[in-house]
């Protein structure tokens, strides 16, 4: 078994309203000078976790981010690998 | 004496199975509660998935419960199901029905009672939720049943309730097992439990 570790970041799809990203941008308004201020609101996870192979650990980091991270009706996600042997 | 059998499956989190109980019984129906962890093998002619915090509502609201035994062996298509409130929330989490809930759009938890259109008419039922935003998808295949009068919390096309016939999938945001009891001073749910007899 190897060692794995990856960082799933959830957020809306671009396409859904992000209440939150509003709110922040309106706050960051009122309080600085800057104009077109965009973010985007994502929640990450970090997942460590043994598995025979990186194949096996891909597709089970992709089965929890599509099954429990993620609805995949308005968000999305993004897989970042931690190299463990670094 | 009516002969329905209803099933109220319970969650870690639950807690609108007691007045959904007591609401099935004003109408004479038999009801009993269905654990979460069992596979549902008994025969119902309705299942309900109750308001709730199913899990703390922990990630988003249903998205561990649809994981359940109870929701995964679900008679889809045989036994009129009906999700309310987190109910609703499990059931388009489990992808059994389109579209999916998020946050209200001010991103506070409402709770008052509220205008709905239903058959023609409008009715006052109570809501409680904080994901109660609902988001459509294109050429979705439910049937609309309920619509807030008003924008309550930014759902699409003020959607508060649907309905897949297909499915037989009976799914709302509002509490009609709130509003049965003339005691309560509100009793517009009845008018919800009358439709979902008669579509059992």
């Amino acid at each position: 078994m190897k060692n794995f570790k990856a960082i799933v970041d959830v957020g809306l799809k671009p396409t859904i309203k992000d209440i939150k990203a509003i709110t922040l941008a309106d706050a960051v308004e009122q309080i600085t000078d800057v104009k077109n201020f965009h973010c985007k609101l994502q929640n990450r996870y970090i997942l460590e976790f043994s598995a025979q192979n990186r194949d096996t650990a891909q597709k089970t980091v992709q089965l929890i981010a599509e099954e429990i991270l993620a609805n995949s009706v308005i968000e999305e996600y993004e897989i970042h690998w931690v190299d463990l042997n670094e | 004496m009516s002969s329905i059998n209803a099933g109220i499956i319970t969650f870690l989190g639950t807690n609108c199975e007691q007045d959904t109980r007591r609401a099935c019984e004003l109408f004479g129906w038999r009801a009993e509660y269905i654990w979460q962890d069992e596979r549902i093998n008994k025969k119902y002619d309705v299942i309900f998935l109750p308001g709730g915090f199913s899990y703390g509502d922990h990630i988003s609201s249903g998205r561990i419960a649809k994981l359940a035994p109870a929701v995964q062996s679900l008679p889809v298509g045989e036994t009129l199901i009906v999700g309310i409130c987190n109910g609703f929330q499990i059931l388009c989490e489990a992808k059994l029905l389109s579209g999916a809930l998020t946050y209200n759009e001010n991103l506070k938890f409402i709770s008052r009672v509220v205008p709905l259109e239903f058959l023609g008419e409008v009715i006052h039922i109570p809501v409680a939720h904080h994901q109660g935003n609902y988001i459509s998808c294109e050429n979705m295949s439910e049937e609309v049943i309920l619509r807030y009068t008003e924008n309550i919390n930014g759902s699409d096309e003020r959607i508060a309730g649907i309905y897949n016939r297909e499915k037989k999938i009976i799914s709302m945001m509002p509490h009609p097992e709130r509003a049965v009891y003339s005691e309560l001073g509100l009793t517009d749910g009845r008018k919800i439990f009358e439709f979902i007899e008669n579509e059992i």
